[in-house]
């Protein structure tokens, strides 16, 4: 994720030593691929394999249904960019709408999905990038490789989590100290992990016919639902991989920087969506009809990769093994992903502070590097620890946090229609208020599943959960506290104007 | 209170729309009402504000747009009678709230009762004119082209509070004219302190940026 594209304020892309880039412009395609870059990355690359051990092969429903249930709030995301000129995402359009205690507890959910996000997407960064080394033959097998010893430390950590918790240090280190990047290479990026995808997705129609164990064939696909599974096991897996289509939030973080963008948001929104579950249910297909869901279980998060090596051609010039092209993508794709959300992340806590619904403190920038120094230092905090939990824990949790914020949401969308007729609206969404009202409903049925299935398999996660909502609870009244006790603290700022007159 | 304000503009005509294009490139919050389907179609497409189509003396519109949050209510049509109406209602509807009336004709003391703050955008006007058919002496507002000429106040916790301008990076097209007392250049070694002023020139695309910097 080109880290300009997600700016501060507007154009932050602030300044080495007095040096700014100037503002992009992004063009439609530029702002399809933002949201496509972010839903395409990781997800379906870590998301897969686990969604497979639930779902069995109907993992290809849980990826299409959710495409379903995500467009509702799509529909929601499409009119309110288009009426509120706000680059915030989700939380600038709650905080317009609700009161103080709702709007802060959208950012803060949505805050904590983001920053979970950045565990799972490193926790699934860290087996591609060791099947990477073994495909050329530099490790053992991911699973064999041992733990590392910590200098200096008596303890020792195992290389998964080790790699996992080196890719969230450098880039946040990076950008915390540097805002700069340019604006099209998140077009590229995207455009990289697509080609990928087709090559595989290509070569696995390809594999058909041959013969050779993990040939393409659709006899993996019988039975549908394995034995003792009924159609509704199929909910949990659509909870889990829920998050795996955030991608709208991102697109609407950067909407002044697009042209024409109360026409082009609402477009890149649907084009993205619908071009990101075309993507999702073909690359599923094949890596079921070739490893099949037992396999693709098995491989966890580095399924796809796997389902890859299996069936691309070897012997190729430099690359030499064809797989090694996938899992490159798995590796780019889940690093790039992380970016895009330890930007995003560290956004929100920067809005928030902003907003003064966090310290006042998250919401200034670095005096010299330009960038939310604190926010993005915070969100690290929450993100290097969530790398201690199961890949499976992460994305339930972070799934679990961006349907809640999704609710409210949609939830603005029918308080904003009621409360203020007169606003225009140059995007109305069709067949008024069914999208938004079918949006909560199914969220919360999605929500609701992924809580009982947590407190049947994962009540670590499930824990982890309502304690940080009830830290929110806290840290706003703490807030509040603080600022009455404080005036000054709230005032000293607002005569910052200055201008001639 | 974070140096973001919540401004509504009532009328986004001629002196409306270019206030909401400013203060939007300042980086605050703005809606705007108006009356004319068409001008709020133009207004919505320049994606600078928030637009309410409709009358603004009416309460049922003036309420849409959310007056309890906002810290300014700027009445700026070309009508006072519909600008002081628009005021009165502000004062009845959130009382907290700062308003601005804009005026016809030349104001005397007759508002003071009942609004904040008095524009006249006339007597900017024939300044210009002036500055135009008198050209060796300015007033500073006309001197520049699109460059801003800022006086700005550098806040208790700003980011650049107690910092010297050799540590701090401002953005390109922006630049410290002078310290608070206006007697000498600044230099590498002038240091930003909170609650005093500085002249700072600035390009309309990074204003919002060097607010940034002296915002607490």
């Amino acid at each position: 994720m080109a880290k300009q594209l997600i700016p501060w304020n507007r154009s932050f892309a602030t300044m080495s030593a007095g040096e700014r880039a100037p503002a992009a412009e992004l063009g439609l395609l530029d702002a399809t691929m933002i949201g496509m870059g972010a839903m395409i990355g990781a997800g379906i690359f870590v998301l897969t394999g686990l969604a497979a051990d639930i779902a069995g092969p109907a993992a290809i429903f849980v990826f299409l249904f959710n495409g379903v249930v995500t467009a509702f709030t799509g529909l929601s995301y499409a009119e309110l960019a288009a009426s509120i000129p706000k680059s915030g995402g989700g939380y600038a359009f709650v905080r317009e709408t609700f009161d103080d205690l709702p709007s802060f507890l959208m950012g803060w959910m949505l805050w904590f999905a983001y920053m979970i996000a950045g565990g799972l997407y490193a926790l699934g960064f860290a087996p591609n990038f060791l099947e990477l080394l073994h495909v050329y033959g530099l490790t053992a097998a991911p699973g064999e490789v041992g733990a590392i010893a910590v200098p200096i430390l008596p303890v020792s950590v195992p290389a998964a989590v080790g790699l996992a918790l080196a890719a969230v240090a450098l880039l946040v280190t990076v950008n915390a100290l540097s805002t700069a990047a340019s604006g099209s290479a998140e077009t590229v990026f995207t455009a990289v992990k697509i080609a990928i995808l087709v090559v595989f997705v290509a070569f696995g129609f390809l594999s058909a016919g041959g013969g050779g164990e993990t040939s393409f064939t659709f006899q993996q696909f019988d039975p549908l639902f394995p034995a003792g599974n009924s159609p509704f096991s199929i909910l949990p897996a659509m909870g889990l991989t829920f998050i795996a289509f955030e991608g709208y939030d991102l697109i609407t973080t950067v909407t002044e920087e697009v042209e024409n963008p109360r026409e082009n948001i609402p477009r890149a929104i649907f084009y993205s969506l619908g071009a990101t579950v075309v993507v999702y249910a073909l690359v599923v297909v094949v890596a079921i009809g070739t490893l099949g869901a037992e396999g693709l279980a098995a491989a966890g998060e580095a399924g796809i990769a796997q389902a890859a090596t299996s069936f691309m051609p070897t012997g190729l010039p430099i690359i030499r093994n064809g797989g090694a092209l996938i899992v490159f993508g798995a590796v780019f794709s889940t690093l790039t992903a992380l970016n895009a959300v330890v930007i995003a992340s560290s956004r929100v806590a920067f809005s928030m502070g902003r907003e003064g619904q966090l310290l006042p403190r998250l919401g200034r920038i670095h005096h010299r590097y330009g960038t939310p120094f604190l926010a993005i230092l915070v969100s690290a905090v929450v993100m290097l620890g969530s790398v201690a939990l199961p890949t499976e824990s992460a994305g339930n949790m972070s799934s679990l946090f961006f349907l809640l914020s999704f609710i409210i949401v949609n939830a603005a969308v029918i308080k904003l229609r009621r409360e203020r007729p007169n606003m225009r609206r140059p995007y109305e969404m069709p067949y008024y208020p069914i999208p938004p009202v079918l949006g909560i409903v199914l969220n919360s049925l999605l929500t609701v599943v992924l809580v009982v299935y947590l407190v049947r398999t994962d009540p670590l996660a499930l824990a982890l959960s309502v304690g940080w909502i009830l830290a929110g609870g806290l840290a706003y009244y703490a807030l509040r506290l603080r600022r009455r006790g404080s005036p000054a603290e709230s005032t000293d700022s607002s005569n910052a104007e200055g201008g001639v007159d | 209170m974070d140096g973001n304000f919540r401004i509504v503009i009532a009328g986004g005509g001629r002196v409306g729309k270019r206030v909401a294009h400013i203060l939007d490139d300042r980086g605050h919050d703005v809606t705007v009402i108006e009356r004319d389907p068409e001008q709020a179609a133009t207004l919505s497409g320049d994606y600078v504000a928030t637009v309410i189509e409709g009358d603004a003396t009416r309460p049922g519109v003036l309420e849409q747009a959310g007056l309890e949050r906002a810290d300014v209510v700027a009445a700026l049509t070309s009508q006072s009678g519909t600008n002081l109406a628009v005021c009165l209602l502000t004062r009845e509807l959130a009382p907290d709230t700062q308003t601005v009336v804009r005026t016809e004709d030349e104001p005397g003391t007759e508002f003071d009762r009942f609004v904040d703050e008095v524009i006249f955008p006339e007597r900017a006007g024939a300044r210009a004119a002036v500055n135009a058919i008198e050209p060796d002496v300015n007033t500073l507002e006309d001197v520049t082209g699109t460059l801003d000429i800022l006086e700005l106040h550098v806040a208790e916790h700003a980011p650049v509070a107690d910092r010297s301008l050799e540590e701090v990076s401002l953005p390109r097209g922006s630049l410290i004219v002078s310290d608070a007392a206006g007697d000498t250049l600044a230099g590498p070694d002038t240091v930003l302190h909170p609650g005093e002023s500085y002249l700072v020139a600035v390009e309309p695309s990074v204003v919002d940026e060097v607010l940034n910097l002296f915002r607490g």
